[in-house]
């Protein structure tokens, strides 16, 4: 029996999450949402008054549970998190850049 | 399933206080957490104590732990049968209610072990059934690797899920499901593929989670890829660089094009091919590193020419260091 398909969407302009959804998909409430965006780790998409029709993107998502995950196992702020999560996107950017270049071993 | 050791993972005594779990559970992250560490096991080392730590720092579950692990230390309890390894018995969690700790969201146990889903998993939903009578599912997170080929041109590739399910008597059942899962052309690494209602189910009538897929890329023999840009080196004789010419580059999506690399050009140079990247809105570019590649001195010939080069085009490459 042919396995099940389903219908994607990928995240993005054209489907994006909604505060609330992505709250969800942290298992956090909105009002964390809201805090992640006054600290500048998640961008709202699309500017609206009511936090509820904020919309985000992939990038968002991977954001959130990133600060989720360093919230849980090292108990950081949220102004912490976000210059945790800027150090670790630059080192992984430098170690493609080297990986790139063949100079992986190096480091 | 093997029984786990969660104090034998953290390096700490049974006896360990909470401080004493927080300091070696921050220890050994910083030493495996797979952005700094140089170990070959990084992740999986981190995987496990990541699940050490959310059993020990939290009281109930390092309770009802111990008193699961006293039973098979002292051979109360032996598992479910020769060769069929752990499984914790009937009841074992009886009077203690297991829940996420403030913070913490179904992403958190997603790439815990099955030993850790078997004792804790079922038991937390049930925890949460019972606190809330009506509430959609939680949100699923699982990550599905793609070929550089499918981001480009769309594929359909299938997954398979393994989680726990509540029975009708409430009990927990592993169930297998595989998936047919469309991917659209364009997709990048980190982006995220919803596939709606297949998360966990709803409470009391309202309606399933949603699965989200993380896309990764494998890594490719030509290709390096940065959102939705590509990075590809491109070898280019001295003779090439130092006076320019035509060259052909072949392209993610399978043509060939010329490019041309400038008179002059320099090792690293970075050229752009634009809009050759993964598509989107916008589509990224291709991005060529000349690397200028040496032909051996290894004849008589080849090396004349070498010490022609040098009289016609003196330089000196170490001005700069002063000699």
């Amino acid at each position: 029996m042919a396995n099940p398909s389903f219908d994607t969407t990928t995240l993005g302009a054209t489907h994006p999450l909604r505060a609330g959804e992505l709250a969800h998909a942290c298992g956090a409430e909105i009002d964390w949402v809201v805090q992640l965006v006054e600290v500048g780790i998640v961008e709202v998409r699309s500017p609206a008054e009511r936090p509820d029709d904020w919309c985000f993107h992939s990038a968002d998502l991977q954001c959130a549970l990133d600060v989720r995950r360093l919230e849980r196992d090292f108990g950081v702020g949220l102004d912490a998190a976000a210059l945790i999560l800027d150090l670790e996107h630059e080192v992984r950017r430098l170690k493609a850049l080297l990986t790139a270049r063949g100079l992986a071993r190096e480091i | 399933m093997d029984f786990k050791d969660y104090y034998q993972a953290l390096g700490v005594e049974r006896n360990a206080s909470d401080e004493d779990i927080r300091k070696a559970y921050r220890k050994l992250a910083r030493k495996y957490h797979p952005d700094v560490s140089k170990e070959p096991d990084a992740d999986r080392r981190m995987r496990e104590i990541n699940e050490a730590n959310d059993v020990l720092r939290d009281k109930e579950k390092r309770t009802a732990y111990d008193a699961l692990a006293d039973q098979v230390a002292q051979g109360r309890y032996a598992g479910a049968g020769p060769g069929e390894g752990f499984q914790p018995p009937p009841g074992w969690d009886e009077g203690f209610e297991f829940h996420r700790r403030p913070g913490q969201g179904p992403a958190d146990h997603a790439e815990f072990s099955e030993f850790f889903s078997s004792l804790f998993g079922a038991a937390e939903r049930r925890s949460a059934e019972r606190r809330q009578y009506r509430a959609r599912g939680e949100d699923h997170h699982a990550a599905i690797e793609i070929a550089l080929e499918d981001a480009l041109k769309g594929a359909e590739r299938e997954i398979t899920l393994r989680s726990q399910e509540l029975d009708d008597q409430g009990q927990a059942q592993w169930k297998t499901r595989t998936l047919s899962v469309k991917i659209p052309p364009g997709v990048h690494p980190g982006q995220y593929i919803r596939l709606a209602g297949q998360g966990m189910p709803g409470h009391g009538g309202d309606p399933a989670g949603d699965l989200y897929l993380e896309v990764r890329i494998a890594p490719h023999k030509l290709y390096r890829i940065e959102g939705r840009d590509l990075y590809m080196t491109l070898p280019v004789t001295p003779t090439e660089a130092a006076l320019g010419a035509q060259v052909k580059v072949p392209t993610p999506g399978g043509g060939m094009v010329e490019v041309t690399v400038p008179r002059n050009a320099r090792n690293s140079l970075k050229l752009r091919l634009k809009e050759r990247g993964l598509p989107g809105h916008p589509p990224g570019h291709l991005y060529l590193l000349l690397e200028i590649a040496l032909p051996p001195a290894d004849t008589e010939v080849a090396r004349k020419a070498y010490e022609q080069l040098a009289q016609a085009a003196p330089l000196n490459p170490r001005q700069h260091l002063g000699v």
